[in-house]
Parts: structure tokens; C-alpha cells; sequence
């Protein structure tokens, strides 16, 4: 007889990564990830995930560090298509960029596991 | 935890990006070719204006082919923005040698994302670029023909002439 395991928690939410600053989560059962960061818990999808990594990745820091104008420090992740704008110190752009550098790491270690336990024969 | 990159992409946001660098180099190329066509044409090389016509067309089908690869792969195939081409040439030798460095430039790119395919282990994609390989083959070879043209028949009296004549000849048909 064949039994199917049906997980029990297909609603909750998985830890991908996290810092002190803030964390990832992935929810199998909506498809998505929630972004906790800078007071909010955003929701993105696979494209928009992407687009906030494009995004932030793109930011210059060192050259931020180095500028000298009197402007505020402050840089604008605006994603198109996405529901979520952060206005973000540049303190915040790098604890920012950290956990997506991590939740990446993550997400590909989740596939290479993926691969070795359900897919690859061996 | 799913693994929900993967569902909804073959292929890894590097290989994507690389792709559609590609699909901006094959659309550069295929501009290139048409500017070429319109200077032979413009002073008498009628034959090899048509031979840049084709290659021109050539070069469109080259960059939908990724284009179409990086949709179908579930990816995000951009449409790409090209500017800075050159109109005016110094000489029809000119012409042909520029052409043959697109060809290697082009042929070199295709090398690296190749070899970033291998490091990922995307045969899928190293499997698609197969073909490209063996077209940048026939491209180099041709162009390489043209340039050999200058050489055996010389550009002196009517030779000019006599070398747009062959262009409109030159062809690869290898076994190998
Ligand atoms: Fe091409």
C-alpha cells in the first residue's frame, strides 16, 4: 500500500535566512517569500524577489560612502510591478543586501539538497 | 522547503543574464551588417551589399533564437537597446576586416557563457549553444574567406571588382 505523507504545515512559513536586522521566509503553499525588514513584512514572488535583488545589488555603496554632498543619506528601492517601495539609510542597504546575499546561499543550497535527496539517481 | 526557484526556471539567473547579453551582441551584430550593406551598396559593391543584407538576417534569427530559448527556459528575455553604429567606412577592405572581428567577438562570447554552462552543469543550455558553435564556425570561415579575397586576387586595376564578384560565392559547406 502506498501512503502519502501530507505535510501537515503546508501553510507555514520556513526559515530561509536571518540576521539580527531582519530575515526571509518561504511559504510553499502561496509560492512566496516574506522580505521581514525595516519595520514591515513584505510578500514577493519569484520575479519580484528578484527584482529587490537586482535592485539593492545595484547600489554603489562605496561610492555612497565616499560621496561628500550634503544630501541625505537615504537611497530608494523602488521594484516595478512590486507593491513595495523601502526608502532605506545606507546602514540599511547593507543589512539589506546581507540577508539577500544569505537567503540566496540558502535558497541554492535548498536546490543542490533538493537535487541529492528527491531528484538525481544514484 | 520547495524549491521554488527551480520550478519556475531551468536556468540560473547568471546564464539568463548572459543570455540576454547575448541577445544585445546577435541584435548589434545584425545592425552592423545592415550598415555595412548600405556602404557597399552606396559605392558600387553591389554583391557584397547583398552578402551583408543576408548576414544581417542572419543575425536577427541568431538573436531570436536566444530570445525565444531564454522564454521558453522561463526566464526574462529583454529587448535590447543598441546604439553606436558605424556608418561610414574607410575602405572595403575595412569592411570585411571589421566584420571578421565581430564574428570573433562574437564567437568569443559564446565560448564564456559556454564554459559558465559547464561550471553550473546547465547541459541543457551547453546543449542549445551547440549549435551556435558550430554557425560561428561557417561565420569565421566566411568572413575569413572575404579578407583572403584581398590577398590572391589584390585590389590593383579591377580588382575591387572582381573581389565583390566572388563574395557573392564564398561558402562553407564542411562535412566535418
Ligand atoms: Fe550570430
Amino acid at each position: 500500500m502506498v501512503t502519502t505523507l501530507i505535510d501537515p504545515q503546508t501553510n507555514t512559513w520556513a526559515d530561509v535566512f536571518a540576521t539580527k536586522a531582519g530575515a526571509v521566509y518561504q511559504c510553499d503553499a502561496e509560492r512566496c517569500w516574506y522580505v521581514d525588514f525595516a519595520g514591515k513584512v513584505a510578500k514577493f514572488d519569484y520575479r519580484c524577489l528578484l527584482k529587490l535583488k537586482k535592485a539593492v545589488y545595484n547600489v554603489d555603496i562605496e561610492a555612497k560612502l565616499l560621496e561628500t554632498t550634503k544630501d541625505p543619506d537615504v537611497e530608494i528601492i523602488f521594484i516595478c510591478a512590486c507593491d513595495h517601495t523601502y526608502i532605506l539609510t545606507l546602514m540599511q542597504i547593507i543589512a539589506l543586501k546581507e540577508i539577500l546575499e544569505g537567503t540566496f546561499v540558502m535558497l541554492q543550497l535548498n536546490s543542490i539538497l533538493q537535487d541529492r535527496i528527491y531528484r538525481v539517481a544514484v | 522547503m520547495k524549491d521554488l526557484i527551480r520550478v519556475r526556471s531551468l536556468i540560473s539567473a547568471d546564464v539568463e543574464m548572459l543570455l540576454n547579453q547575448q541577445v544585445k551582441k546577435e541584435a548589434y551584430s545584425s545592425a552592423v551588417y545592415l550598415s555595412m550593406a548600405s556602404w557597399c551598396n552606396r559605392n558600387g559593391f553591389d554583391y557584397s551589399s547583398d552578402y551583408f543584407f543576408k548576414q544581417a538576417e542572419e543575425e536577427r534569427q541568431h538573436q531570436l533564437k536566444f530570445y525565444k530559448y531564454i522564454l521558453d527556459m522561463g526566464g526574462n528575455a529583454i529587448s535590447p537597446e543598441i546604439t553606436g553604429i558605424k556608418q561610414e567606412y574607410n575602405s572595403f577592405r575595412e569592411v570585411f576586416e571589421e566584420a571578421l572581428d565581430q564574428e570573433i567577438s562574437v564567437t568569443q562570447s559564446i565560448k564564456n557563457i559556454y564554459a559558465r554552462c559547464l561550471k553550473e552543469q546547465d547541459f541543457v543550455t551547453n546543449e542549445f549553444l551547440n549549435w551556435f558553435l558550430k554557425e560561428q564556425r561557417e561565420e569565421e570561415y566566411k568572413a575569413r574567406r572575404a579578407i583572403e579575397l584581398f590577398e590572391v586576387i589584390g585590389e590593383e586595376g579591377t580588382g575591387r571588382w572582381q573581389i565583390d564578384k566572388h563574395v557573392g560565392d564564398i561558402k562553407y559547406n564542411s562535412e566535418a
